[in-house]
C-alpha cells in the first residue's frame, strides 16, 4: 500500500517535471532520462537479488565491521582461512563504522524489520549487554553452537554474556597497558621496571620527580570522558552496577577511591587533560608527556610517531591502594563478534567462527604482525608469533605480554545502562575537579542513572 | 489580487493551476514528512526499552520536566537562539549589502571566501575550532602575546566559555549562508533606487536600513524562521565541538535525543516526546515571526 | 575625498571576514600534504606526503565510486528539488489566498520535528517499499523541503504582477508564464537554491547511513566516517578525504555565486 502511495507520487512528480519544463533544453534533458535511470535500477534490483539469493542461502555470509587496517583486515583473512576447507565461501564485507552498526542496528531492530541486518556483525563489548536486552529478538544465542568459549579470557567472555547466554564470539582485545618513554624516565633516573606492579600512590610518588626533573606530566586523558575512571574500577572487579543491575554509585567505596586519585592526579599535574581525541593523541606523538594508560590498541597510534622508535615500553597499570581484590590489569574497549537473527546459514556462520577466530592458531599468526590484531584466543597467545621482540618497544615481547594481562583481567558487570552511567559518572567527575563536593556530585550521578532507568 | 471585473471562470482556472503547482510538493511532504511525523507522535504517548512498546499516555511529556539534562539542553538551546541569531542575520545582512556593491573589487572572491565556512566538512571545522581554542592554542597565545590573558586558558572547560566558542563557531559558519540569501533577495531590488538615494545625499547607512532592510523582509522572515527552528534543532556543534561538555553545560536536546536513541538504552517514546516539545517550541516562535513579518503591501 | 578612505574600510573589513572564513580551509589543504604526526602537532606549513597520503586514501578506500555516488545522488535531487519546489512557492505566493496561505503553515511544521524522531517510520516505509540502497531511497525525504518552498514563495514576493497580467494578454498560457517569465527572472534565486541544496544532498549523512547497507552505495561522508573510525587514524589521510569532499560545494558555489549576486533586473525589463 504504501510502496503504491509512494509510486504514484513520484509517478505524478516526474510527469509533472516532463512537463514542466518541455521547452527547457538544459532541464528537459536531465529530466527525461532521470525516470529511465529509475526504470533501470528498479529493474536491476530484483534481478541482483534473485542473483544473489541461492547464493545467500548456501555459502555467502555478510559482515558489518570497520576499521580496514583492523577488523576488516582480520575478517578477510579468515575467511582465507576458512576457504581452504570450504572453496565455496564466499564472505562480503562491509565497512560500517561502530556508530553507524549501532545506528543501523537500532533503527532496523526498533522498526522489527531485520531484513536489512548482515549475517554477523561487529559490536563493542560495551554495548553488548544494552543491545541484547533492548532486541533480544535480534540476535542468535551461540551458547551451544560448538564454538568453544573456555577458550577465551573469562572477563572477556563476559561482556557478551547475557543471562548466562553466550551472544559473541570475543575478538580485539582491549588489555590495558601502561606505556613509558624509556628517555624521559632515564632523565628522572627510573626504568619502566620501576612502574611495574605498583600502586596508584607509588605511581604519583614517581610522577611528581618525573615531572620536577623533566617538566613533563605522565598522563594526558580527554577531558569529559571516563576511560581511566573504568579502567581503574574494573582492575578491581568493581563495577558502576550491583549484581542486579542496580546501580551502585553512591557509596561505593572502590569509585571514591578511583575519584579521589584521579582528581589526585590532575592536581598534582601529573594527568593533563586535553579536549579531545586527536589532542590526547598529538600529546602522544608530540612528546608532551612521558606516559600513557589504555587499552592495547593505544600501540597503533604510538608507533605513527616513527622518531620516537625504541623509546618506548609497556608494562601493567598502577593497583589501587587498600582495595579488595586490586590487581594490575584492566580492561579498556574491545569487540565481539555477534551473529544476528537475520542469519539465513546460522549453521554456516558457527562453523565460519568456530573455525577462525575461535579455532585457529595458525589464523590469528597470519593476522598478527601486519595489523597488530591482538587475540583473546588463550591457545594463540602460546605461539611463536606472539613472542617475537618489537622493535619499536625496545624488543620487549608486547605481544605475549599483553597476551598474560589479558588473561589476568578481573571480569565485572557491564550493566545494560552502561553508557548513561559512564557519562553520569564523567559529569561527576568534571564537576567534582571544577570544586564541586564528590559526595553530593555522586548523588546526582545515583540520581541522573535511576531516572533514566526509571522509564 | 484585486481584478474584480475579471471573469469568474477565467479566476477560479488561475486558482485551480496555483493548486495544481503545489500539489506533488505538498504530497511528498505530506508522505515524507506528515505520516513519520504522525507515526513519532502516537509513539511518544507509548514508553518500553527498544521494540517492546506500550501506552504511557502524557508520561512522556511531563516526564521531560523533571529530566534534568534535558532542562539544561533546554536552557542552551534558547541560549545560542537569543544571543547567535541575531547577530548572524545582521552580520549576513551588512555583509549582503557590502558585496552588492557593483564597484566593489574580488566581489565573487569575497563572496566565496566568506560562503566557504558552511560548506567546509564538519570534521575538519571541529578539530580545527577545538585545536584553535586549546589551552596552547592560537587563541590563548594570541590574547597572551597580546597581554590580555597572562596564562593559556582552557575555554572548552568551562560552561561559560565553552558555550561563547559554540556561538562564535555558528556565527562563523551560518553567516555566509545566510548572506546568500539577501544576496539573491537584493538582486530583485532595482539598483538605480541606491543610486537615487545616493543622490539625494542618503549615506550607506541610511540606505541600508530605509531600503535594504524593508525590501529584503521577506526573506529575512525567512531567514530568521529557519534560523529559529536550525538552532532550536542544533546538534552537530554540541556533538562534534564541545560533545555537550564540560559536564552537560553545552549539550542541545537534539544532541540529547540521539543519545537517548542511539547511545543510551534506547527509549524511542521519550525521545519522540521531546522532539515534540521542539516542534511545539519552533511553530510558536515562527508563528509569531509570521505575524509580525509576513505582510504582503 | 570621505569616499576612499570608506572603501579602504571595506577593502579591509571583507578581507579580515574573508580570512578567518578562508583559514579552515587552507588548514585543511596543508594538512592533506603533511604526515599525521604533524597535523595533529598543528603544522600549518604545507608539507611533501600529498602523494602518500593519496596513495594511503586510495589504498583504503573506494574514492571514485564514493565521488560517482555523491555526485550522481546531489544532482538528481537538486534538479528534481528545485523544479518541485519552486512551483509549488510558484503557486503559493503568485496565486495566494487564504486557504494556500494556511496550507504553506501547516507546511512549515514539516521542519520542525528532528530527523533522528521520525527517522524509524520512515525507515519502515523505505525498507517496505524496497527503497534501500538504491538512488530513490538517498533522494525521495528531501526532495520537497518546507525550505526551498518557501525560499521560492518569498523571493516571488518580489514578481511584478503586472508582468503576469501583460503575459496573460498576450496570450501565454499558465505554464509558459513561469517557465519563460518566472523562472528566468528568478535566475539568483534558483542559483542560490541551487547551491544550497547541492550542498545539503552532498553533505547529507544521517540518512544514507541508515539505508545504505552495501559497499556500492558509498557516499563521500561515509567515506570520511571509515576514515575517522579505526584505531589509527592518520590525519592527513583524513583531511585529504575532506578536501576531496569540501571542493566541489565550493566550486558549485564560485560558478553560481555570479548568477545570484549579478544584477538579473535585466531580464525583467
Amino acid at each position: 500500500m504504501i510502496k503504491k502511495i509512494i509510486s504514484s507520487f513520484v509517478v505524478a512528480a516526474m510527469a509533472l517535471s516532463m512537463v514542466a519544463c518541455g521547452s527547457n533544453a538544459a532541464t528537459t534533458e536531465s529530466a527525461k532520462t532521470e525516470p529511465t535511470k529509475e526504470a533501470e535500477s528498479k529493474g536491476a534490483e530484483p534481478a541482483k537479488e534473485a542473483e544473489a539469493a541461492p547464493a545467500a542461502d548456501d555459502n555467502t555470509l555478510t559482515v558489518w565491521c570497520w576499521d580496514p587496517a583492523f577488523n576488516v583486515y582480520a575478517m578477510n583473512q579468515a575467511a582465507e582461512v576458512y576457504k581452504k576447507d570450504n572453496p565455496n565461501f564466499v564472505l562480503n564485507v562491509v565497512e560500517t563504522p561502530w556508530q553507524d552498526v549501532q545506528t543501523k542496528l537500532t533503527t532496523a531492530a526498533s522498526s522489527g524489520d531485520l531484513s536489512t541486518l548482515p549475517d554477523i556483525l561487529l559490536m563493542q563489548d560495551n554495548a553488548f549487554q544494552k543491545n541484547v536486552i533492548s532486541y533480544p529478538d535480534a540476535f542468535t544465542d551461540l551458547t551451544d553452537s560448538g564454538i568453544a568459549f573456555k577458550d577465551f579470557g573469562a572477563s572477556k567472555v563476559a561482556y557478551s554474556t547475557v543471562d548466562g547466554k553466550n551472544y559473541g564470539v570475543p575478538f580485539d582485545n582491549g588489555a590495558v597497558i601502561s606505556c613509558l618513554r624509556t628517555d624521559v624516565l632515564k632523565e628522572a633516573g627510573f626504568t619502566p621496571a620501576d612502574f611495574t606492579d605498583i600502586t596508584w600512590s607509588k605511581y604519583i610518588e614517581l610522577g611528581k620527580v618525573v615531572l620536577e626533573k623533566t617538566g613533563k606530566p605522565l598522563l594526558s586523558m580527554q577531558a569529559g570522558e571516563s576511560d581511566l575512571i573504568m579502567m581503574m574500577l574494573q582492575s578491581a572487579g568493581a563495577s558502576l552496577f550491583d549484581q542486579e543491575g542496580k546501580p551502585n554509585i553512591v557509596n561505593n567505596a572502590v569509585l571514591e577511591k578511583v575519584l579521589s586519585t584521579y582528581a589526585e592526579l590532575v592536581t598534582s599535574g601529573i594527568l593533563i587533560q586535553v579536549n579531545d581525541w586527536d589532542q590526547y593523541i598529538g600529546t602522544l606523538t608530540d612528546g608532551t608527556v612521558a606516559g600513557t594508560i589504555n587499552g592495547c590498541w593505544i600501540l597503533g597510534s604510538i608507533q605513527t610517531a616513527e622518531n620516537q622508535k625504541g623509546l618506548w615500553e609497556i608494562t601493567n597499570m598502577p593497583k589501587l591502594d587498600g582495595i579488595q581484590g586490586a590487581t594490575n590489569y584492566s580492561n579498556n574497549g574491545g569487540s565481539s563478534w555477534a551473529v544476528t537473527a537475520n542469519c539465513k546459514n546460522v549453521k554456516l556462520a558457527n562453523d565460519f567462527l568456530a573455525k577462525t577466530f575461535a579455532g585457529s592458531v595458525e589464523f590469528y599468526e597470519t593476522i598478527l604482525p601486519s595489523s597488530g590484531a591482538l587475540a583473546n584466543y588463550i591457545p594463540a597467545g602460546k605461539s611463536d608469533v606472539y613472542g617475537e621482540p618489537q622493535a619499536f618497544f625496545n624488543n620487549q615481547k608486547v605481544f605475549s605480554m599483553i597476551t598474560e594481562f589479558a588473561s589476568k583481567v578481573p571480569s565485572n558487570n557491564t550493566g545494560v545502562y552502561y553508557y548513561e552511567a559512564r557519562d553520569a559518572v564523567a559529569t561527576a567527575l568534571t564537576n567534582t575537579i571544577a570544586g564541586a563536593d564528590l559526595k553530593s556530585e555522586l548523588e546526582t550521578a545515583q540520581s541522573t542513572v535511576e531516572f533514566a532507568m526509571g522509564q | 489580487m484585486s481584478h474584480p471585473k475579471k471573469n469568474i471562470t477565467l479566476q477560479k482556472k488561475q486558482n485551480l493551476f496555483g493548486w495544481a503547482v503545489l500539489m506533488p510538493a505538498v504530497f511528498l511532504i505530506a508522505a515524507m514528512s506528515f505520516y513519520p511525523m504522525i507515526k513519532a507522535l502516537i509513539l511518544s504517548f507509548e514508553t518500553g526499552i527498544g521494540a517492546k512498546m506500550r501506552f504511557a499516555g502524557f508520561l512522556n511529556y511531563t516526564r521531560m520536566f523533571e529530566d534534568k539534562i534535558f532542562l539544561q539542553a533546554l536552557m542552551n538551546n534558547f541560549i545560542y537562539l537569543i544571543i547567535q541569531v541575531p547577530i548572524m542575520l545582521i552580520m549576513g545582512l551588512i555583509l549582503a549589502s557590502m558585496l552588492n556593491d557593483k564597484n566593489l573589487k574580488f566581489r565573487g572572491l569575497f563572496r566565496t571566501a566568506i560562503f566557504l565556512p558552511c560548506a567546509t566538512s564538519l570534521v575538519s571545522y571541529a578539530i580545527i575550532f577545538r585545536s584553535l581554542f586549546s589551552v596552547d592554542g592560537f587563541i590563548n597565545l594570541l590574547l597572551v602575546k597580546l597581554g590580555i590573558l597572562s596564562s593559556g586558558y582552557n575555554f572548552l572547560a568551562n560552561p561559560i566559555s565553552a558555550r561563547a566558542v559554540i556561538i562564535i563557531a555558528l556565527l562563523w559558519r551560518w553567516t555566509g549562508y545566510n548572506m546568500v540569501f539577501y544576496l539573491a533577495g537584493l538582486q530583485n531590488i532595482e539598483y538605480s533606487i541606491y543610486e537615487a538615494a545616493k543622490i539625494d545625499g542618503a549615506s550607506p547607512f541610511q540606505s541600508f536600513w530605509q531600503i535594504t532592510v524593508p525590501l529584503l523582509r521577506p526573506t529575512i522572515l525567512l531567514t530568521a524562521i529557519m534560523s529559529t527552528n536550525g538552532t532550536l534543532q542544533l546538534f552537530d556543534e554540541s556533538w562534534n565541538l564541545t560533545n555537550g561538555g564540560p559536564a552537560n553545560a553545552t549539550i542541545t536536546m537534539s544532541h540529547y535525543i540521539y543519545n537517548l536513541s542511539f547511545k543510551y538504552v534506547p527509549n524511542f517514546g521519550y525521545a519522540a516526546a521531546m522532539a515534540y516539545l521542539i516542534l511545539i517550541l519552533v511553530a510558536v516562535l515562527a508563528f509569531v515571526q509570521m505575524k509580525v513579518g509576513d505582510k504582503r503591501d | 575625498m570621505i569616499d576612499k578612505g570608506k572603501r579602504v574600510f571595506q577593502y579591509v573589513f571583507l578581507s579580515i571576514v574573508s580570512l578567518i572564513s578562508v583559514f579552515p580551509l587552507y588548514w585543511m589543504l596543508s594538512a592533506a600534504t603533511n604526515k599525521s604526526v604533524d597535523v595533529i602537532s598543528g603544522k600549518l606549513i604545507p608539507g611533501m606526503a600529498l602523494l602518500a597520503n593519496w596513495k594511503g586514501l586510495l589504498a583504503s578506500q573506494n574514492v571514485t565510486g564514493a565521488m560517482m555516488n555523491s555526485f550522481k545522488y546531489a544532482i538528481i535531487l537538486t534538479l528534481i528539488s528545485l523544479l518541485i519546489c519552486s512551483l509549488a512557492g510558484y503557486g503559493f505566493e503568485i496565486f495566494h489566498d487564504r486557504g494556500k496561505d494556511i496550507v504553506m503553515s501547516v507546511i512549515l511544521l514539516a521542519m520542525m520535528v528532528p530527523f533522528a524522531a521520525t527517522m524509524i517510520p520512515l525507515f519502515q516505509m523505505f525498507s517496505k517499499a524496497g527503497f534501500l540502497n538504491s538512488t530513490i531511497g538517498f533522494v525521495l525525504p528531501f526532495i520537497s523541503t518546507p525550505f526551498l518552498i518557501m525560499l521560492f514563495r518569498q523571493s516571488a514576493r518580489a514578481f511584478p504582477h503586472d508582468i503576469i497580467e501583460a503575459a496573460r494578454i498576450d496570450g501565454l498560457g499558465e505554464f509558459q508564464i513561469f517557465y519563460r517569465m518566472f523562472m528566468p527572472t528568478m535566475r539568483s534565486t534558483y542559483a542560490a537554491a541551487m547551491t544550497i541544496t547541492f550542498m545539503n544532498a552532498w553533505n547529507n549523512y544521517l540518512w544514507p547511513k541508515v539505508i545504505m547497507t552495501d559497499n556500492e552505495s558509498l557516499t563521500m561522508p561515509m567515506l570520511i566516517a571509515n576514515l575517522k573510525q579505526g584505531y589509527v587514524t592518520d590525519y592527513g589521510v583524513l583531511m585529504l578525504g575532506v578536501l576531496l569532499c569540501t571542493i566541489p560545494t565550493v566550486i558549485i558555489f564560485f560558478i553560481l555565486q555570479r548568477s545570484f549576486a549579478e544584477g538579473i533586473t535585466g531580464a525583467v525589463k
